[in-house]
């Protein structure tokens, strides 16, 4: 007799001991480092974008930290570069410049990038002087990605494409783009017609990004045009016509780490102090309600690294992770406000407190779009459990 | 999950899972402690599986017997599993051997004046299974340390009460002569930390086993030409369960493993924030999982003939049990003002 719910899981793996000296270097260094950066500035840490932080970090050596010495990586565990990423998003350190390459462009370009594209990206990704943007999504192609339209046709001296991506971070100010073409238009061939591409945005002419400004009034994502771009045979990367299964392996990556659950730590912190001296018991409660919600994904989001690390496939594990996260965390700056009573501000108004208020209670939205929603996330559960 | 974790898990869902179903659960609602049932778990060394070597037991330690906490929970077994388990794993740290029979475990922490020379005096002690109880067990703070008391419940008034599970929770009042007392290298709120650690096991359980049946019975029942379970509504509160559920069983089993590794004394950094973390979720998820449960079902899981019930009214009673959201909530949320907002990732990640 066996219940549904065996098949998720989530063993205690703790981190072993021996990384606590790692973790006191991190933090003692993001301490230093982050001194004079403003606290409103912090509450945003993955959207902010640093490039001078980014390469401090890579100096440091806690950037592509498991790829192999051989391509400029550490040959270090997966549980080391978790400890980093962690300590990071915790510290609010300004992780959007190097954010994408570390996590996911560098781990793909392992396995399926060629020789000449490992040897001269990946040392750079490894000294986070590279930014990566990600061109999946597209104008009428969002949740359901593989209805995607942005066609690659083969030419004579390599591949050229037409269409348009959108909400692709940071394209009007990366290095590079991973985007997912269209490369069969067979309407038969759904998602075997799809195929990955690596384009250097500074040599590649006819790809033109339109920043999009956000409801906050920020610049990160953008529209990208693609007239007639002309790319290089070898652009491509890994299999023609294995895009589908290269990009899922690729949102894996994406779907499973600590940020899943850290984007509004920050804000609980300083929730923490803004209460500590008053708070009364129903409010302790509450706080320490979100405590255990932390300490509950971080279990959950630990056991799925160390499957990942047992070179196991934990995509269902991380779907539940990823959902459950994204509940607790866009909970949380309503929370923050409720029981301060405080009005969130735009930056420089009000105090500190209620400009992170504002800043988070702004981007919230958000954290239920980037890398799949929780709709989308539950009908990958429920496949799990047999109805679909 | 390791070999013992599976011996376990396999000997316990043979039992309960063979000699569990609706009809005996409701046959026990109406004629009481199933006394066969129990033997039988004592024969197969269920109810000793955290007792020590020397006392019969297997020697393992909260997480190898994670499982039995669990399945107590999965099967709706109206027997002192959990209580037992408790009982004998203190037993095993004071070094006292309980004698034969059905534990009837106290769940406060008993105060100095409570014993005499005459024994124990419990007035209105609200204590699991106390009518079917052959000894007490619990722990006294003596004000030099922590003491394990084993003692008679002969001739305490009994006045009897079934929690909304329909398990018995009887209050007894009286003076109970001692068998037993010895020191005990654990604190004297331990009762507390462990109920609490074991009712997140059984919530963990009795989810799985809700879950289980809101799968089935929407994979079975059709409206509108087809299954419910093809609705995405009806496949999104599946989802959602199954998230949760798995978030309860993390959460605990992290903190049986961290008890093994740490314990509970209050100094130092312990199992006490992980118990209270488990605590805290599981009785918040009750909510919902009891909720979608029902909700899958339609009016049928509203019967008791269907038997959801068994599940969840368990679940309703479990979630109050040895503290709720709100008291371990605040036992964390204490620790956060205490800390500050610098310290709270360092107590998290300690
Ligand atoms: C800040 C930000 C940064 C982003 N960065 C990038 C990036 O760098 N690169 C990139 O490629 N994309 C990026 N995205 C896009 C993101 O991946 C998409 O927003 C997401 O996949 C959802 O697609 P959509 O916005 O078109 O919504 P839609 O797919 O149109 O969905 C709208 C709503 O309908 C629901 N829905 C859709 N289909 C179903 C279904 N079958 N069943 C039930 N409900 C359904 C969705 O869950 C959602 O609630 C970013 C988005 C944001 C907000």
């Amino acid at each position: 007799m066996t219940s549904v719910a065996d098949k998720l899981r989530f063993e205690p793996s703790p981190l072993p001991a021996h990384l606590e000296t790692l973790r006191t270097e991190v933090r003692a260094f993001l301490k230093e480092a982050l001194a004079d950066v403003p606290v409103v500035t912090r509450s945003h840490s993955w959207e902010a974008y640093d490039a001078e932080f980014s390469a401090k970090l890579g100096a440091r050596g806690w950037l592509g930290m498991t790829l192999p010495k051989e391509y400029g990586g550490h040959g270090r565990s997966a549980f080391e570069r978790y400890v980093v990423v962690e300590e990071c998003l915790v510290a609010g350190a300004p992780t959007g410049f190097h954010w994408v390459a570390d996590r996911q462009s560098g781990p793909l370009l392992l396995r399926y990038g060629n020789e000449a594209q490992k040897r001269e990206i990946l040392p750079k990704i490894a000294a986070g002087r590279a930014c990566f943007a990600i061109g999946m999504s597209e104008p009428n192609s969002g949740s359901d990605l593989a209805s995607l339209r942005t066609r690659a046709e083969r030419t004579a001296t390599g591949w050229r494409v037409n269409g348009t991506k959108i909400w692709t971070s940071n394209a009007h100010r990366a290095n590079y783009m991973i985007a997912l073409f269209r490369t069969d238009p067979d309407p038969n061939k759904k998602h075997a017609g799809l195929s990955q591409f690596l384009i250097d945005l500074s040599k590649t002419r006819g790809i033109t990004p339109r920043p999009i400004k956000n409801l906050q009034g920020g610049r990160n994502f953008n529209e990208v045009a693609f007239v007639d771009a002309e790319l290089p045979p070898d652009a491509l990367i890994g299999t023609e016509g294995q895009g589908w299964r290269q990009v899922t392996e690729e949102l894996a990556f994406e779907r499973s780490g600590p940020e899943r659950y850290l984007s509004c730590f920050f804000l609980l912190r300083k929730l923490i102090d803004q209460v500590r001296d008053r708070a009364s018991p129903a409010t302790l409660a509450r706080i320490g309600t979100q405590v255990a919600w932390a300490a509950t994904l971080r279990t959950m989001s630990l056991s799925i690294a160390a499957k990942l690390n047992a070179g196991q496939d934990p995509a269902l594990e991380a779907s539940v992770v990823k959902d459950l996260g994204c509940q607790w965390e866009q909970a949380l700056p309503g929370l923050a406000q409720e029981l301060c009573e405080l009005e969130p501000t735009l930056e420089g108004f009000g105090t500190e407190y209620q400009q992170v208020l504002g800043s988070l209670v702004q981007v919230a939205p958000s954290f239920s779009l980037r890398g799949g929603t929780p709709e989308i996330m539950r009908g990958i559960i429920a496949k799990g459990l047999g109805v679909r | 999950m390791n070999e013992t974790q599976q011996m376990l898990e396999d000997s316990v869902n043979r039992l309960f899972g063979d000699r569990l179903g609706w009809d005996q659960l409701t046959a026990i609602e109406e004629h009481g402690f199933p006394t066969a049932l129990w033997q039988e778990a004592v024969e197969q060394g269920i109810t000793k599986v955290l007792a020590s070597e020397a006392a019969g037991g297997m020697g393992v330690g909260w997480y190898d017997a994670y499982p039995v906490l669990r399945a107590a929970g999965r099967h709706a077994v109206p027997l002192p599993v959990a209580e037992a388990a408790i009982a004998e794993w203190l037993a095993g740290q004071a070094g006292v051997e309980l004698p034969e029979g059905v534990p009837g475990l106290l769940p406060a922490t008993l105060g100095p004046a409570q014993l005499t020379a005459a024994g124990l005096r419990l007035d209105s002690v609200r204590t699991p299974w106390g009518r079917n109880a052959d000894y007490l067990v619990g722990v006294a703070e003596t004000g030099t340390g922590a003491e394990l008391v084993v003692a008679s419940p002969k001739g305490l008034a009994i006045a009897s009460e079934d929690n909304i599970g329909r398990d018995p929770r009887d209050s007894l009042t009286g003076t109970a002569a001692l068998i037993a007392r010895q020191a005990l290298p654990q604190p004297a709120d331990s009762v507390r930390w462990l109920g609490a650690l074991a009712r997140s096991a059984q919530i963990a359980g009795a989810g799985a086993a809700a879950l289980d049946l809101a799968l089935k019975y929407s994979s079975e029942r059709s409206q509108f030409g087809k299954p419910l379970s093809g609705f995405q509504a009806i496949q999104h509160y599946l989802a959602d369960l199954a998230g949760l559920v798995a978030s309860v069983d993390a959460i605990t089993m992290a903190a049986c493993a961290g008890l093994d590794q740490r314990g509970m004394a209050p100094s130092g950094r312990n199992a006490r924030f992980e118990i209270a973390a488990a605590k805290c979720r599981a009785s918040e998820a009750v909510e919902k999982l009891t909720r979608l449960s029902h909700q899958c079902h339609g009016a049928i899981g509203f019967t008791y003939e269907y038997g959801l019930h068994f599940l969840t009214r368990r679940l309703w009673a479990w979630r109050a049990e040895f503290g709720g959201a709100g008291e371990w909530g605040e036992y964390l949320g204490r620790i956060a003002a205490e800390v500050g907002g610098d310290g709270i990732w360092p107590a998290i990640t300690a």
